[in-house]
């Protein structure tokens, strides 16, 4: 890693205070460093898994099992691969002896990949006070080029990407919990889904979300939500509740501005794509 | 004689029991961060977000609360008296809950009750999804823990302690194992290393334990070869299933899975030849007439039987009330009680976990199948009057199933 300049590039990020851009950023970075461990030798791979407490060990060759690299503490392996997407990546379709996974060298790379990013990530977390007008300056235009390269290629394709910017913050609170497999009560789920489907989500990707969920059951959630999108039963489609009814049920987390001029999740929701559309072209400071 | 009331006699059982015993119930480790909670006898309501700072006044409460259930977190708090969302939850042990429930052994249809509460229809075994009568869809379910029950927990709790040793390393000392007082076994890990560990992260463990999303695939089993009966972790137990199932699995059950006649011929034909090959690499591509294709329909049916039927849900929420050792089970008026591992095998449960050795009770029976507390047996009964050792009398009180009539003398 060019080590002089990343406190730099991470101080800009934070600055920019804004959770899409950071998650982009500690992304990159992450890809960065796990390209550059893939080349490096055993010795250094190890010696930066034990940085972040990993337990990693050179795999002591064994009849039945060959092909392997190193032996890695299953806790530590789970804490990172639990939520790569693969199944080759799911614990159960791993070899495991007495608490050990057995992994190859690339594999190493790719979690720490998730190690890195997640550190990277927790670094962003911090707030900096305030910066000289001219940073400030520089980071805006950057913030801008951001949004309007990501925002653009991202709007047509992977729709429920660039949408997440224009949650009102109630929706943006559920669809975190949710993401980090915690409970949502019932009225909760309920307002997420309504919401998601309201917007245009594929059904594939609501169900997605609730994956994460430790009482999923896929055929159960996927009725539910093409219930709720009227692809089932009744026939109606429903709308998320109103403000207030969220309100009532500890839902909404507190109005920001444009909450105070609308009474619905749905219609923040349309406002604030047009302010964003309309403002991501300016010139930066204005 | 003295006429007495049912519900006041358990409640005076349950107080005697705490008033005599209360020194036996070691409070957990860390007991200050952890929440505890009561289900009251007399009042039916649960105390939770209780926590104890003295070994003392932890003991104290069960004497003055008599509670018919007492719980503890699995987790830790900095604050577990709080509301949830305010306890700042510091960690949680690794815990699993293996109940004849999620088992349904055969033998519930014998033993197991259930009835409408809105029509008044009841049935046999688990209930249906549907009441036939009604269209209502909730159910009173009376289940017994009997011998066979308790036989396919103990069976799965000992798969479970395999994969946990011999796959994911926890060591014996970090477990601890016991008779819920019911119809299962409780699997407690103590270990600060799994402290952190979110809920995903447990989610995987369960799923290991499960073997739910298992590809045998990514272990090995190809078109040119399979899993060894002595391989680690999954492949290992691939292997091992699968010889399992082959010597015991009827041409019918392999139709049922799916498999081509001629494969179930070919299977038939070369028995002696599928056993002998087990002792090089299996018989996995050897056997004419067996594709790839089948072995894989074999092998995902056969690691069914390797995994361990936990309840997922127990050990997924990190935020679980667990019942604590020695306390008496308000089902049952049986202790939870703990054993070790290395005697599982010659562990009695429904011996071990009588907590009333002493006196006799007579009873009015309403219903009620054979059924065994301590070594003897008795039933079944139905609507008789019966004078019963005091463990079997309260074990009927509790589940509901009979009135009492009559307190032996050698009761103070
Ligand atoms: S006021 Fe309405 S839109 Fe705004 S956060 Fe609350 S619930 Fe969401
Ligand atoms: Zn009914
Ligand atoms: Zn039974």
């Amino acid at each position: 890693m060019e080590i002089p300049s990343f406190p730099i590039a991470i101080m800009m990020v934070v600055a920019t205070a804004d959770s899409r851009i950071k998650r982009t950023y500690a992304l990159a970075e992450a890809k960065r460093a796990s390209t550059l461990l893939k080349g490096e030798r055993k010795e250094t791979i190890m010696k930066i898994a034990n940085n972040f407490k990993w337990k990693l060990e050179p795999a002591q060759p064994r009849p039945n099992l060959l092909n392997y690299d190193f032996a890695l503490d299953f806790k530590d392996y789970i804490r990172n691969a639990a939520i790569i997407q693969h199944k080759k990546w799911k614990l159960v379709n791993r070899m495991l002896s007495k608490g050990e996974v057995f992994l190859t060298k690339v594999e190493v790379c790719r979690l720490l990949e998730e190690e890195v990013r997640r550190y990277i990530e927790q670094k962003l977390q911090v707030k900096v006070k305030s910066l000289s007008p001219d940073i400030m300056n520089r980071i805006n235009r950057l913030k801008q080029l951001f949004y309007e390269k990501r925002g653009k290629t991202s709007w047509e394709e992977i729709p429920s990407e660039v949408i997440i910017i224009a949650y009102p913050p109630c929706i943006k609170r559920l669809h975190e919990t949710i993401s980090s497999g915690h409970h949502l009560s019932h009225i909760g789920r309920f307002t997420l889904t309504t919401f998601l489907v309201n917007i245009g989500m594929t059904t594939e990707n609501v169900v997605d979300l609730f994956r994460s969920l430790a009482d999923f059951k896929e055929r159960m959630t996927r009725y539910q939500v093409e219930h709720i999108a009227g692809l089932k039963g009744s026939r109606t489609k429903y709308i998320p509740p109103q403000c207030d009814t969220l309100r009532t049920h500890g839902v909404c987390p507190g109005m920001d501005d444009i909450c105070r001029r609308i009474r619905h999740p749905l219609a923040y929701y349309r406002r604030k794509l047009r302010i964003i559309k309309t403002e991501a072209p300016l010139a930066p400071g204005a | 004689m003295i006429k007495i009331d049912t519900k006041a006699f358990i409640q005076a059982k349950f107080s005697e029991y705490y008033e005599k015993n209360s020194l036996n119930i070691h409070p957990p480790s860390s007991m200050e961060k952890r929440e505890f909670g009561f289900l009251l006898l007399k009042e039916r309501i649960m105390l939770r977000h209780k926590a104890f700072k003295t070994a003392q006044e932890f003991r104290d409460s069960f004497k003055t609360l008599i509670p018919s259930h007492v719980y503890f977190s699995s987790a830790y708090y900095e604050r577990p008296e709080e509301e949830m969302e305010e306890k700042g939850w510091l960690g949680a042990d690794l815990v699993f809950d293996i109940d004849a429930d999620h088992i349904s052994a055969p033998c519930s249809k014998t033993h197991d009750t259930w009835s409408c509460p809105h029509c008044k229809t009841t049935g046999r075994g688990t209930p249906p999804k549907k009441c036939p009568k009604c269209n209502k869809q909730k159910f009173e379910e009376k289940t017994w823990p009997c011998e066979i029950c308790l036989e396919s927990a103990k069976e799965e709790t000992i798969k479970l302690i395999d994969i946990l040793t011999n796959d994911l390393g926890f060591s014996t000392n970090e477990m601890s194992l016991s008779f819920s007082g019911h119809r299962g076994y409780h699997l407690h890990v103590e270990s600060k290393d799994i402290l952190t560990l979110n809920s995903t992260s447990r989610k995987e463990i369960v799923d290991y334990i499960v073997g739910i999303g298992l590809d045998p695939q990514l272990h090995g089993l190809s078109k040119i070869g399979g899993p060894n009966l002595d391989d680690f972790g999954w492949r290992g137990r691939i292997a091992r299933g699968t010889y399992e199932y082959l010597l015991s699995a009827t041409p019918e059950q392999l139709e049922k899975i799916g498999l081509p006649r001629g494969v179930i011929q070919s299977l038939g034909k070369h028995k002696e030849r599928i056993l002998e090959s087990w002792k090089y690499k299996g018989p996995w591509t050897m056997i004419k007439g067996v594709s790839f294709e089948s072995w894989s329909k074999i092998a995902e049916q056969a690691l069914k039987n390797q995994a361990a039927k936990i309840d997922t849900v127990v050990t997924t929420d990190v935020h679980r009330l667990i019942r604590l050792a020695d306390t008496l089970h308000g089902k049952t008026g049986l202790k939870k009680t703990e054993t070790s591992i290395a005697t599982i095998e010659e562990f009695d449960p429904l011996k071990s976990a009588v907590a009333f050795p002493h006196g006799t009770a007579s009873v009015d029976v309403s219903e009620a199948p054979k059924f065994r507390v301590g070594s003897e047996f008795h039933g079944p009964y139905r609507n008789e009057k019966v004078e019963l050792p005091m463990a079997a009398a309260l074990f009927l009180l509790c589940k509901g199933s009979a009135r009492i009539t009559e307190v032996g003398s050698s009761v103070r």
